[in-house]
């Protein structure tokens, strides 16, 4: 990748960059801050960075309808400042996101945890601006929160990763800050934090997330954390509470609120920040546990000798992270590892995908599994939007 | 009528109980709830599997027909009506819940499975699933997959799309592709996410993955009178304001209370009254008394003239009765009625129900509102004799003024009722060539051949290049409306 980045300023700069890269036969990789380089293995050697850092106004923010349409490249940083004092956020807290632009947020598609309060990264994008990989600019969607006027184009586009178009502006439906944010961490052994998570998982107590988290990183001094996040009005919360600690039957090593609790979550954003290594293990909620085995192996075998590898579930979603710094590793080895609890997962109905990976590991696993029944409409697809490949590779 | 080899052919692969030729029979399919617009599809047929679907589909489209499917006929813009002799694949026996699977809060089933059953069947695991458009107990999950359907509860728990999970769906090619599932992620492309709303323009989904919620364990259900509808949109306005999220906020205007009460539907409502509000709240018990009495005291506050109660299920169910009714009490006041279904952003209701009502004088029409207040979804009715040919034209007009009245405050053409035939020619006051050109051209991703619903969402005169230029354009006009001069 080049270190010099095309910054325009305007969707028709935007427009301008694409057409004379097309025209040229060159290629264009769109990025937000580029803090995030080569996830997903949707990189490739050469091409031009266009990043859309400059494309950063407020176009709309009414508080009273809780919708704002901005540039993409917003920062979530800026944003939530932004729509803040209102008491209003924008609930994406995908992994790395509190870096990033409010286009890569999209572009990626990735939820975080609280996916399961307020639903999915793309359950809240209620309108784009992009321009696509032959030249034209599209506006998709609308500002409005129910919207079923033509095809679900803003579905397709979130998550598409800059293989179709380069997302210039965004419209986002925003939440009310609740008014109590309280986080309850149970430790215990690894198998006890398992089943405690899966008690969780079936309770009635509406849980805006619960994680599960290695416990020398908080600070425990047993093995794993499972963290409750209660989100909701003071009563609520606190019955949550109450009900939580009668289901698992004992009390919370610590209990986090407001601050505590939001700091709590803001730095788990930033847990893949600096591996080399960042796998991600899905499967049906009640399977966590051999979710979270498979994932430990992997952990295991990354290490190597120096032993920082790490894992953390979102146990509602079913979904294990790994995370390894690999400062020496084999890569046959590190493949074989990974091909190997890839093919526990998918016996499991479930998957494995990289987001991060040593190119050369990347390759000989494969960046996710196969796909191979919707290769054709992924293929016509790309067509549509980015015939002569102009931008990032299509989505596998 | 369709060739007598496709009739047989259909009957070997469904069963001839499936296969519907008969014009008597046939009339039921003649059109969705959305009356105005009617023709007679060439043949019913009546799957039960993926595999019946691919093979009827194979067979249709080698016959030269396109294929409308269909779930149980409730839509509002004639999303379902076959154009041009086509074939309607309906899913009336596709009506099995495949699995619940309680522990992952997940359904799969077939596309025929009727919504409110599917909140029945979770019930015993105490769960439910949670879009409720008005025509629940009726209506198909597929149909909802289809339309990407809302209902009242959408304002907190959200519409359709965000419930289902995977998507098992027979193309026009007779390929079958599966999309999405929970339990593993699919990177690439969200091939469920853009199928959903298409309006059975890409395909048939013939299994259908659904995320549960549990049932909340408290409701409180308010009903707000006020004598300016202008308040109660205000008292909406602050209740969101103040962080509260109720799961439903719905207005009814004076027009439309005064219907429901003249009618055997009568819910108590005080006729001389210009709004009443729905508010509901569920979840824990605990925390939900206080979240009512901050919403009763907003209502007062924007000049709310009472606000009930309910303390028990019966009283929930009463207050709610104006509201569910409603579409019900105006077929006595007129023999036709025209729904729109327009999104605005919440702050410009209350101008934007001045306009309407401004327009419904202008052209001496009765305009009964009834709408998803919270996310600003309106569904002004237009009530009318079709018999009048005056009146039809003033509705006509009257109707796309409203719309366009919408539009240009930011809002949307359609909130969850679907494009379908009726609102395709106002495609082009939300979207420019080059949207509608690519929407097209997703459309051929799906269905290379336009087998598919062809002749909805997408107004003709917009396509790039027109794939049949023999076949007579669909007909986007109200039955018995003045040919254009």
């Amino acid at each position: 990748m080049n270190n010099q980045a095309l910054t325009p300023e305007s969707t028709a700069e935007t427009r301008e960059i694409v057409l004379a890269a097309r025209a040229a036969g060159s290629r264009l990789l769109p990025a937000g801050r580029r803090t995030w380089p080569g996830a997903g293995g949707w990189t490739r050697d050469g091409g031009t960075t266009v990043s859309t850092s400059r494309l950063d106004a407020v176009h709309h923010y009414e508080p009273a309808d809780l919708t704002l349409t901005a540039g993409a490249g917003i920062g979530l940083d800026r944003l939530a400042r932004i729509v803040g004092p209102n008491r209003q956020w924008l609930p994406f807290d995908a992994p790395g996101s509190s870096a990033g632009t409010l286009g890569a947020a999209v572009a990626s598609g990735t939820s975080g945890p609280l996916r399961n309060r307020y639903g999915a990264t793309r359950d809240n994008v209620l309108g784009l601006e992009v321009v696509t990989g032959d030249g034209r600019s599209l506006r998709i969607g609308g500002r409005v929160v129910k919207n079923v006027a033509g095809y679900d184009l803003v579905r397709l586009f979130t998550g598409s990763r800059g293989s179709l178009g380069i997302i210039t502006r965004v419209s986002v439906r925003l939440f009310p800050i609740p008014e109590a944010d309280e986080t309850l961490l149970f430790a215990g052994g690894p198998s006890e934090a398992v089943s405690m998570a899966r008690t969780v998982c079936t309770s009635e107590v509406p849980v805006a997330a619960a994680e599960l988290v290695e416990g020398e990183e908080v600070g425990a001094d047993r093995a794993m954390v499972l963290a409750v996040r209660l989100l909701g009005g003071p009563r609520e919360v606190e019955e949550s509470r109450r009900r939580i600690r009668a289901a698992l039957g004992t009390e919370p090593w610590r209990a986090l609120d407001d601050g505590g609790s939001r700091r709590f979550h803001a730095a788990r954003i930033g847990w893949e920040e600096g591996a080399s290594l960042v796998a991600r293990l899905a499967a049906l909620p009640d399977r966590i546990d051999a979710a979270v085995a498979a994932a430990r192996a992997c952990a295991t075998r990354a290490n190597g000798a120096q032993g920082s590898a790490a894992i953390t579930a979102d146990v509602l979603q079913g979904l294990v992270r790994v995370r390894a710094a690999l400062p020496d590793f084999d890569p046959t080895r590190l493949a074989e590892t990974l091909a190997t609890a890839r093919r526990e997962m998918e016996a499991l109905g479930g998957s494995l995908t990289l987001s991060h990976a040593p190119p050369q590991v990347g390759a000989r696993v494969g960046w996710t599994g196969s796909r191979r029944e919707t290769a054709a409409l992924t293929d016509r697809i790309k067509a549509l939007f980015d015939p002569d490949s102009v931008l990032a590779p299509r989505c596998p | 009528m369709i060739p007598g080899r496709l009739t047989k052919e259909l009957a070997r692969i469904c069963g001839r109980d499936a296969v519907i030729v008969d014009r008597d029979r046939l009339l039921v399919y003649e059109s969705d709830a959305l009356t105005a617009y009617r023709h007679r599809p060439g043949a019913v047929v009546l799957p039960r599997t993926t595999e019946e679907v691919r093979r009827t589909v194979q067979a249709v489209v080698r016959h030269g027909l396109p294929i409308v499917p269909r779930g149980a006929g409730t839509g509002l813009s004639g999303g379902a009506v076959a154009l041009n002799g086509a074939v309607v694949i309906g899913t009336a026996r596709m009506n099995r819940i495949l699995a619940i699977d309680a522990p992952n809060r997940r359904a799969v089933l077939q596309p025929g499975v009727i919504n409110a059953e599917l909140s029945a069947a979770a019930a015993v695991y105490g769960l439910y699933y949670a879009p409720d458009p008005s025509s629940q107990t009726a209506c198909t999950i597929g149909g909802n997959v289809a339309e990407n359907s809302g209902g009242p509860h959408c304002l907190k728990y959200g519409v359709t799309s965000r419930y289902v999970t995977g998507l098992t769906v027979v193309l026009a090619d007779g390929s079958v592709v599966k999309a999405g599932g929970q339990g593993r992620e699919a990177p690439g492309y969200d091939l469920a996410g853009l199928f959903l709303g298409s309006e059975g323009c890409f395909g048939i989904a013939t299994e259908i993955e659904v995320g549960l919620l549990p049932v909340p364990e408290g409701v409180r259900t308010l009903l707000g009178i006020f004598d300016r509808i202008e308040d109660a949109g205000r008292a909406v306005s602050d209740i969101i304001s103040a962080g509260l999220l109720p799961a439903a906020m719905e207005i009814i205007d004076g027009p439309t209370i005064r219907a429901v009460e003249d009618s055997v539907f009568a819910a108590g409502y005080p006729t001389d009254a210009e709004a009443a509000l729905v508010i509901e709240f569920d979840g824990l018990e605990a925390g939900l008394d206080h979240e009512a009495e901050r919403a009763t005291h907003f209502c007062l506050r924007a000049g709310a003239r009472e606000v009930r109660s309910a303390r028990d299920e019966e009283e929930r169910l009463a207050l709610w009765k104006g509201r569910k009714k409603a579409f019900g009490a105006m077929g006595r006041i007129a023999p036709d009625l025209l729904v729109q279904d327009a999104t605005v952003p919440r702050t410009t209701l209350p101008a934007i129900l001045k306009g309407i009502s401004e327009i419904g004088k202008r052209y001496n029409l009765i305009v009964a509102n009834v709408f998803h207040a919270g996310d600003g979804n309106l569904h002004p009715n237009i009530l009318f004799d079709r018999r009048d040919r005056d009146e039809l034209e003033r509705v006509e007009h009257a109707s796309k003024e409203i719309m366009q009245l919408c539009v240009d405050a930011g809002g949307t053409i359609t909130g969850e009722h679907g494009v379908g035939l009726d609102k395709k020619h106002h495609m082009p006051l939300i979207y420019g060539p080059d949207e509608l050109d690519t929407m097209w051209g997703i459309r051929r991703v799906f269905d290379p051949g336009a087998v598919m619903n062809p002749g909805k969402v997408l107004p003709e005169e917009t396509e790039p290049l027109h794939a049949n230029p023999g076949q007579d354009p669909a007909s986007g006009e109200l039955v018995g409306a003045p040919a254009p001069a």
